[in-house]
């Protein structure tokens, strides 16, 4: 099955971190890349850039920002090719923003 | 550059909605993806099954948190995804325009970071 990961992140505290946690933060990812690729079950992934360069249109108009102002914002995604959705809980676990935010699991329809 | 359009709407209004409907709304996204794809600008694509079967994984400070249910609640949920090669903001608004679910909820036009 097709899992989509989606990183909610307090995007202001994330651009504010210091150098060296922004850097500690950067690995952490590097590594959890890493290891999903070594396990063969990534199919895309991308980080979004933040909200302030967000549109959002409804019907005929164009509205600046995101769909919702919500406390923690979409970072990014991983989409994931799992056995189950057990499976997705643990890379979704291993995820550096479940530490620092939220990761919200979704089954893809196939 | 790259632009990820964030589709939301009313699920349950999706999932209730009579079949006629429902067969003409698919026929509609078909059309908009064939677009897409004919225009060159899809890069990929998903429709997302109901948040009732999601599931949000939090741990802070190494403590597992699992519960079920999305990040938030919200009077509309993330449905599905187009990411899209466009070459300006202006195009990707414009192709968002387009998408079916702009006319029955909201279309999130995000840049994405490259890599």
């Amino acid at each position: 099955m097709q899992v989509l990961l989606l990183m909610y992140q307090d995007e202001k505290r994330v651009r504010n971190l210091p150098k060296d946690e922004a850097k500690e933060v950067h690995g952490a990812y590097m590594a959890y890349l890493g290891a999903l690729k070594e396990a063969g079950v990534l199919l895309a992934n991308h980080g979004l850039k933040a909200t302030t360069e967000a549109k959002t249109v409804r019907k005929a108009s164009v509205l600046n920002g995101p769909f919702a102002e919500t406390k923690e914002q979409l970072a990014g995604y991983f989409l994931l090719e799992v056995p189950d959705m057990e499976a997705a809980l643990s890379w979704a676990k291993r995820n550096p923003s479940a530490a620092q935010g939220s990761v919200e699991v979704r089954p893809v329809w196939t | 550059m790259q632009y990820l359009l964030l589709i939301y709407g009313n699920e349950n209004a999706m999932l209730n909605a009579p079949k006629e409907a429902a067969s003409q709304m698919m026929g509609a996204y078909t059309a908009y993806t064939e677009a897409l794809q004919k225009a060159g600008v899809r890069v990929g694509s998903n429709r997302l099954r109901p948040t009732s079967e999601a599931t949000t994984v939090r741990t802070p400070n190494g403590k597992k948190n699992v519960v079920n249910g999305p990040f938030a609640e919200t009077k509309e949920q993330l449905a599905g995804y187009y990411l899209i090669e466009a070459p300006d903001l202006d195009a990707a608004l414009s192709w968002a325009a387009r998408c079916p679910g702009a006319a029955y909820g909201s279309i999130e036009v995000r840049p994405v970071w490259s890599m």
